[in-house]
Parts: C-alpha cells; sequence; structure tokens
C-alpha cells in the first residue's frame, strides 16, 4: 500500500526544466545569482539533512566540511591555475579531505551520546576555525583573498547551470542513498537505535557512513560557494553556515529531501528582502533576530516543517478517503 | 620562578570564570538531563548588565548584584519558555536551546549596540602588588577568591541543606525523588535559576578582566564551558571546579610556551577524556 505522499517525477523534470530555461527567458542579474546561491544552499541542507533528518544526529560542525570544499577550491583555483580542469580537481580535493576527516571524526565521536556528539562537533569545527585563522600563509585569515574563477565561469549563466546540474544531480544520489537498504538502516537507527542494534546492525558503522557522505556533499557545496564569491575567507568555516543549513533544514522538513531544498529558498529569499527592508526599518538590521524566533516557534510548534506537514496532511486525507479505521501514525515526531 | 607564578594566577582566574559558568552547566544537565546551549548567552547578558550597571551607578557591587539579578530573570524565562516545551526530548533541546542562544545574542545587539564595550575595572581593584619580582594583579586575585567563595557556598548548600539533599539525589536518581513526593520540576527551576545566575556572575567578572565586552564572548565561553563540563563529568560540581582550573591553567601555560597550541591542548584534553573515559574524570557522586 503507497500511502506515502511522493514527489512525482514528472513535477520534478518540469520544475527543473523550468529552472534551467529560466537564464535564457530573465536576463535579471539579481534572480540568476539569488537562485544561484539557493542551489549551494540547497546541496548544504540536504547533507545536513541526512544527519538529523534520516539518522538522527544533531551535529554542530557541518560548517568544517563546507569551509573545507570552500579553501580546497579557492587555494587551487589561486595557486596552480583558473582553468576548469583544476577546478574540478579541486573539488574531488575537498572532497577526499572532507570525506577523511568525517570518517576520523565520526569514528571517534558517533559512539557517544547525542550531547556529547553536538558539543564536540561545535568544539571540533571551532578548533578549525581558529586553525584557518592563525595559518595566515595557506588562508590569510579572516582578510581573506580575491581569486579568479575559470574563464568558462565568466558568464554567471554556466556557473548557474552548472551549480543547478549539482543540485540535480546529488538530489537523485541522495534519494537513492536514502531509499536504499543502507538509507533504511538510517532510519532505523533514529526510530530506535538501542532495537536497531539488537537486530544485529552495527550502528556505529551506519552512523560514520552518513556522517562521510554528508561531509562529502557538504564540501561539494563548499566549492561551489566560493566559485560563486570568487572570494574566501574564515566566515566559511563559522558556526553561522552550519545555522544556515540547520535552519533550512527544519523549516523545509527534516527527513525529507525536498524539504531542505524548499527551506534554503524561503530562508535565503527572506534574507534577501529582509535585509532589504533594512533601509527603512533599522530593527531589520538584527533580521537574525526573527529567524532565532521562528525558529524556537518551528521546533515547538512545527517540527515537521513545510514538507513533512503537507506530507502527513496528505497521508491523513488519504486514510479517510479509505473509510478504514487506521490507529492515529505511531511515528514520534520526525526529528526525534 | 615569578613567571611560573604569574602563569598560574592567569590560569586560576580564568579557571575560576570557566568553573561559574561550567557549574550551572553541569548541575542543570546532571538533575534534568537538559544540555543548555543557552548558557553562554546568559554569561554575555551578565557581562554586558554588568557594564551598564557599572556604568550607570559606579559601584561594582551594584554591578555585580544587578547582572545576578538579570541572570536570574532570564534563567526563569529560559526554563519556562524554552526548556519546559520540549522537556524530554534531546534532539528538540539541543536544536532549541541553540536557537535561544542566537535570540539572546542578537537582543544584546539591539539592547546595547551591535559595537564592543569598554569595561573599567573598579579603582579599589585596580593596580597590582609587588612582592619581590612577583607582580600579582589584585583583579585575578579577586576573581579567584570569589570563585572559591563561590564554590564553597554552594558546596555547603550541596551537602548541608535540604535543598541540597534534594538536588543531589535528583542527580542520583530522579524518579526515585519524585516518587517520594518531591516536585523535582520546580526543584530544576531553582537550580536553572542559581546556574543562570552563577553565569551572569561569571560575565560580570569577565568584564573587566578582559576589558572589553561584546556578544560573541558568550560563545566563546561556552565552548570552553562544555569542555570543562565533558572532563568534569557531567553533574558532578567539584568535578567542573578541578576540570576548569585544569583547562585554565593548560591554557595560560600553553598560551606562554606554545602559543599556536593554545586552543587545541583544550580539544585534545577532551577528546582523549572522551575516549578514555566517556563519563568524565569525576563521576556525580550523592
Amino acid at each position: 500500500m503507497k500511502t506515502k505522499f511522493q514527489v512525482n517525477n514528472g513535477i520534478l523534470i518540469v520544475i527543473v526544466a523550468a529552472l534551467a530555461v529560466f537564464p535564457f527567458v530573465s536576463d535579471s542579474r539579481t534572480w540568476t545569482i539569488l537562485l544561484t546561491q539557493i542551489f549551494i544552499f540547497s546541496i548544504l541542507a540536504m547533507s545536513y539533512d541526512i544527519l538529523l533528518g534520516y539518522t538522527g544526529i544533531v551535529s554542530f560542525g557541518h560548517a568544517m566540511f563546507f569551509g573545507m570544499g570552500a579553501y580546497a577550491t579557492a587555494i587551487m583555483l589561486n595557486r596552480i591555475e583558473p582553468t576548469l580542469g583544476v577546478f574540478f580537481l579541486s573539488i574531488a580535493v575537498g572532497m577526499v579531505i572532507a570525506g577523511i576527516l568525517s570518517f576520523l571524526i565520526g569514528l571517534l565521536t558517533l559512539r557517544l551520546k547525542s550531547h556529547f556528539f553536538a558539543m564536540l562537533t561545535m568544539a571540533v569545527s571551532g578548533l578549525f576555525l581558529v586553525l584557518a585563522e592563525k595559518w595566515r600563509t595557506l588562508t590569510q585569515g579572516n582578510d581573506g583573498f580575491t581569486f579568479r574563477a575559470p574563464e568558462f565561469f565568466k558568464d554567471r549563466m554556466m556557473f548557474y547551470l552548472l551549480v543547478l546540474a549539482c543540485l540535480v544531480l546529488v538530489y537523485f544520489f541522495l534519494r537513492r542513498f536514502v531509499n536504499s537498504p543502507l538509507g533504511r538502516v538510517l532510519i532505523a537507527v533514529r526510530e530506535n537505535e538501542q532495537r536497531t542494534k539488537s537486530l544485529g546492525f552495527q550502528t556505529l558503522h551506519y552512523k560514520v557512513i552518513a556522517s562521510v557522505i554528508a561531509g562529502v556533499v557538504a564540501s561539494l557545496a563548499g566549492s561551489l560557494y566560493a566559485i560563486s564569491l570568487r572570494f574566501v575567507n574564515t566566515s566559511v568555516l563559522t558556526m553561522e553556515i552550519t545555522l544556515d543549513a540547520l535552519l533550512m533544514t527544519i523549516i523545509g522538513g527534516v527527513g525529507t529531501l525536498i524539504g531542505p531544498i524548499i527551506g534554503a529558498g524561503v530562508i535565503e529569499l527572506a534574507q534577501h528582502y529582509l535585509s532589504g527592508l533594512a533601509k527603512d526599518y533599522p530593527i531589520f538590521e538584527r533580521w537574525i533576530i526573527f529567524f532565532g524566533i521562528i525558529y524556537i516557534l518551528a521546533v515547538i510548534f512545527f517540527p515537521k516543517g513545510i514538507v513533512g506537514t503537507i506530507r502527513y496532511a496528505y497521508w491523513k486525507r488519504k486514510n479517510n478517503d479509505l473509510k478504514v479505521d487506521v490507529p492515529a501514525p505511531k511515528r514520534k515526531e520526525l526529528i526525534k | 620562578m615569578e613567571l611560573i607564578i604569574n602563569l598560574l594566577i592567569n590560569g586560576l582566574a580564568t579557571g575560576m570564570l570557566i568553573f561559574l559558568l561550567a557549574a550551572g552547566l553541569t548541575l542543570i544537565f546532571g538533575l534534568m538531563d537538559v544540555l543548555n546551549f543557552a548558557h553562554g548567552g546568559l554569561f554575555a547578558w551578565g557581562a554586558f548588565s554588568g557594564v551598564w550597571f557599572y556604568g550607570l551607578t559606579n559601584s561594582f557591587t551594584v554591578a555585580i548584584i544587578g547582572a545576578i539579578l538579570t541572570g536570574i530573570v532570564l534563567g526563569f524565562i529560559t526554563e519556562k519558555l524554552i526548556i519546559t516545551p520540549v522537556y524530554g526530548n534531546h534532539i528538540q533541546q539541543i536544536l532549541i536551546t541553540l536557537g535561544f542562544m542566537i535570540v539572546l545574542s542578537e537582543m544584546l545587539k539591539v539592547v546595547f549596540g551591535p559595537n564592543q564595550l569598554a569595561a573599567k575595572t573598579p579603582p579599589l581593584l585596580s593596580g597590582s602588588w609587588e612582592i619581590g619580582d612577583v607582580i600579582i594583579i589584585k583583579y585575578r586575585l579577586f576573581i579567584i577568591i570569589v570563585g572559591l567563595i563561590v564554590f564553597g557556598v554552594f558546596q555547603f548548600i550541596l551537602k548541608r541543606t535540604k535543598i541540597g539533599l534534594i538536588v543531589r539525589a535528583g542527580v542520583m536518581n530522579k524518579e526515585m525523588v519524585q516518587a517520594l513526593g518531591i516536585n523535582i520540576k520546580q526543584v530544576f527551576l531553582y537550580v536553572f535559576m542559581a546556574g543562570a545566575a552563577l553565569a551572569a556572575l561569571g560575565g560580570a567578572l569577565m568584564a573587566p578582566y578582559s576589558g572589553v565586552v561584546y556578544a560573541e564572548m558568550g560563545m566563546e565561553f561556552a565552548i570552553l564551558a562544555f569542555i570543562v563540563v565533558v572532563i568534569g563529568g557531567m553533574g558532578s560540581f567539584p568535578g567542573s571546579l578541578l576540570a576548569a582550573i585544569l583547562v585554565g591553567l593548560a591554557g595560560s601555560f600553553m598560551a606562554y610556551y606554545v602559543p599556536a597550541l593554545s586552543l587545541a591542548v583544550n580539544m585534545m584534553l577532551m577528546a582523549i577524556v572522551l575516549i578514555f573515559r566517556p563519563q568524565g574524570l569525576f563521576t556525580a557522586k550523592g
């Protein structure tokens, strides 16, 4: 019985096609840049959701992997030469470093309880931030450095299309991943780790795999982000990046892949317009405060997020149509 | 020798400040299994309100009392609005207290302006003593003494009074305490407010020590406090004092001898403790 609301592939293709032709139809630079930004953060938020939504672990160190990718790309393009080949090589290098790093950190910390894990990831990513600030010969610290992007990306449109392609690829890859037997085990870990263990799964291994996948994908997002700005400084490693990913995932809907994409769209657009309002109302210079409040309210009253809530409503309606007496879903709140 | 004594005093003073922050954190965690990521925000609020009261009245005593009261009020609000609704769900707790941390530090920028404020040392406590070649900065000694007094007072409350007995019993087994007819949520509220007050006191003492206060200081110190709580053992009050001193001393000696490693040393300490003794060096005993 297929009661779950699944995003139709047909609709997805139409949306992607519409987005792909968008820059050819409209020549609004602002929108192209804004959409590129949304796509990049969608990739980051999806990777975060593999941890938070699918495996049920809270990491406060996700910016570390994002920053790894951003620095790998920026440094290699700056030091070697700004060509397309080096760009792809740098993405691969960033991914490998992020993968190794998340593997090591995961192996050490994932055996701990959720509190400790959250704290430890926060501490380790704080360590990397300090490292990047101190290692000035490589990163130039907080001042950062600009670099030349490959000739190919001089045209914003090309870059837009590349990022869109990455987003689609990552989406399908992660969807395949969470629907694979491996992904099912991760969901089982989220729902009840003790029980999964007693069924004979070595849960630590699965959690480490989830954290490696999330780290590698986050590094890809970081590489793209660095190119989109053509500049990198230590802000890519700060807590703010992790918080952005967290907010997008929670608002969009944890435990879904479309949710983080929608969340990224909502947050980026709201950020764009709210900081625009700051000219008239000074309070909006501190727009983060509204996000903090919305976020707290979302955690308390709206834990399923936008997509989760729609999905639940759909599920309920479908069961009412069947006129069968189904018990209310026993599923614990999604992010438990 | 003088150098070592100076480094020792520096380390102890920093350790005491971290202890004030970590003490509340560890009790809150030990009693109700709540890890408060917003604790650093309370610390920063204590620092800012301390500076503000000092500027207003020019009396350091008033500044400290004002900061403590701010901490108590904020602690009450935090417990009622933030902790209670998600009680019992760890992941939601982590997420929501972190969200509140952001709100607290942004509120600081709204209320006190986005720039950092300068904090003055009260005249009575500024300056230093010279004993032979050893220069002892008065204010650092003051911090150490205050830290020890706070430790003594709290240790007395925990060991010698009825409420302390309930708290210690609650840390060990809260279901049993509840079964004996004690409203543990009420006790928890008090502990939370006391923890917030300690954090705010720490912030108020920190301000003249570092000379400036800024909104991000909450997060910086919270990370140190987390490390201390992990090393000292969740729920252990004496453990948090010893671990805080350890972290403070390690920081001050490393900052002098191997500056590049000064932050890494704490992380390494924590990593080693977590790998070999995940429950911390001291386990919470009654």
